[in-house]
């Protein structure tokens, strides 16, 4: 499909006028924007060496597509500097796979939010937090990359709340839910190395988060302790569905963890193996219906993984773990899916860095 | 001070609503149910009604995998040459 080239606003010479006509646009968050003006504009093009009219993802039910013009038009309005950028790309590059579905994530009343792990050492190179406070406010690049894929899939995708967004209640990573995988002390491969992508290459991985759950654990000190914790959270019964999970490990869970020699791989069976409930208390509750393996994971997958339990997920590999946070304090989290099944797979891609 | 629109460049598609049916008496009905709880038992509750009120049959069920993403094109293909028309909808 023909692109077309792209409008320009004249606006009065006034910032805050500016700002204003952005709103009046429809164009924002609820937040004000950095005006996008034509230089700054170009600077972000700049970062990123294909031409501005390349396309690197398409809306899977409005045939939308998001060139990398609008992407920098977004991302100067989100507040990024062009050094971000590339992981902006990168993340929609890997949400364009089908398989990550982000028409469905995006619209859904479940209220998801593309959660971008930023993995490597490009994310020392922009100052991205990987540390204290790693959800919270205080890191532009944190906050802007998250903030700037929610401006494009309002903006260029038309995922406009109450009209084609039907969040029944959202949750607050619709304005940003980016953050950097912490390197330092971190045991355990990172993710763009487990991933399998060539030594200092960096990775952005996206995931259909449906919110954000503490795990408190201030007394356990063996690995078994911690994690079962964790695993409780996942298979709590509001929580607990089929899907997908992300765990970030406190470093001082993990060095319980990790201290005691356990592996990824260790930590995701156990993991697996915990987050259940029993069948029969989810049809207490209503939400456990047979015919949901058959339609969702085809044949083959009907079968539960332990009989008359039903796990959070169908195999370990479904967990992402990997470490995040400040050095104190007990506090690692689980964020569940926004897919009950298999309606949006965690996806990654590699971060192109500009020569 | 010139500001760079937001919005996608993509032309807007030309979308057309099917041409409505003569009649209904007598159709052949598919139904699309997809996944969600409840959606089969909603629609074949509403196809229920066209088999009462106006004679149709239903022909065919068909489902989608994903609740949330488009009917593949070759179940859309099959569908069409079996039926007059479908009904499909959300669960939950």
């Amino acid at each position: 499909m023909t692109i077309a080239s792209p409008r320009i606003h004249e606006v009065p010479d006034d910032l805050l006028a500016a700002i204003d006509y952005c709103y009046d646009q429809g164009w924002t968050d609820g937040l004000p924007v950095v005006p996008p003006v034509v230089d700054r504009v170009k600077a972000m093009l700049a970062a990123d060496s294909r031409p501005p009219d390349t396309v690197i993802a398409r809306h899977p039910a409005t045939g939308l597509d998001l060139s990398l013009h609008a992407a920098a038009v977004n991302a100067v309005m989100a507040g990024c500097l062009p050094d971000y950028f590339p992981v902006l790309v990168a993340a929609f590059e890997a949400m364009d796979k089908p398989e990550f579905n982000f028409h469905g994530s995006t619209a859904s009343t479940g209220g998801s939010a593309p959660l971008l792990i930023v993995s490597g050492p490009y994310a020392d190179e922009i100052g991205m937090n990987a540390d204290v406070n790693l959800f919270g406010p205080g890191n532009r690049a944190n906050a802007t990359i998250g903030r700037a894929v929610r401006l494009i899939l309002r903006n260029v995708f038309q995922m406009l709340p109450g009209i084609s967004d039907k969040s029944t209640q959202g949750n607050p990573g619709k304005y940003s839910f980016c953050i950097a995988e912490r390197a330092r002390g971190n045991p355990w491969p990172l993710l763009c190395e487990a991933q399998g992508y060539p030594k200092g290459a960096s990775s952005v991985t996206v995931y259909a988060g449906g919110g954000f759950c503490n795990v408190e654990n201030h007394g356990g000190n063996t690995p078994e302790q911690i994690l079962g914790s964790v695993a409780d959270a996942m298979a709590n019964y509001g929580c607990i569905t089929l899907g997908q999970a992300v765990v970030i490990l406190a470093p001082e869970h993990m060095q319980i963890v990790a201290g005691a020699g356990w592996t990824r791989e260790q930590a995701q069976a156990f993991l697996f193996s915990q987050a259940k409930r029993p069948v029969e208390g989810m049809k207490g509750v209503g939400k456990y219906r047979d015919r949901e393996y058959d339609t969702q994971h085809g044949a083959g997958a009907h079968a539960l993984a332990e009989r008359d339990f039903m796990h959070r997920g169908l195999t370990p590999d479904d967990i992402l773990i990997t470490m995040g946070g400040g050095d104190a304090g007990g506090h690692s989290c689980f964020i569940p899916s926004w897919s009950r099944g298999r309606g949006s797979i965690k996806q990654h891609g590699a971060i192109r860095i500009p020569k | 001070m010139q500001l760079y629109s937001p919005l996608s460049t993509t032309p807007k598609r030309k979308l057309f609503r099917a041409p409505a049916l003569g009649k209904i008496d007598g159709m052949r009905i598919g139904v699309l149910e997809n996944g969600k709880l409840n959606a089969e038992e909603m629609l074949n509750e509403v196809a229920a009604l066209f088999v009462q009120r106006h004679g149709c049959t239903v022909r065919s069920l068909a489902s989608k995998s994903n609740a949330s993403a488009p009917a593949p094109a070759n179940t859309l293909v099959k569908v069409a040459q079996e039926v007059d028309f479908l009904i499909t909808g959300l669960g939950d």
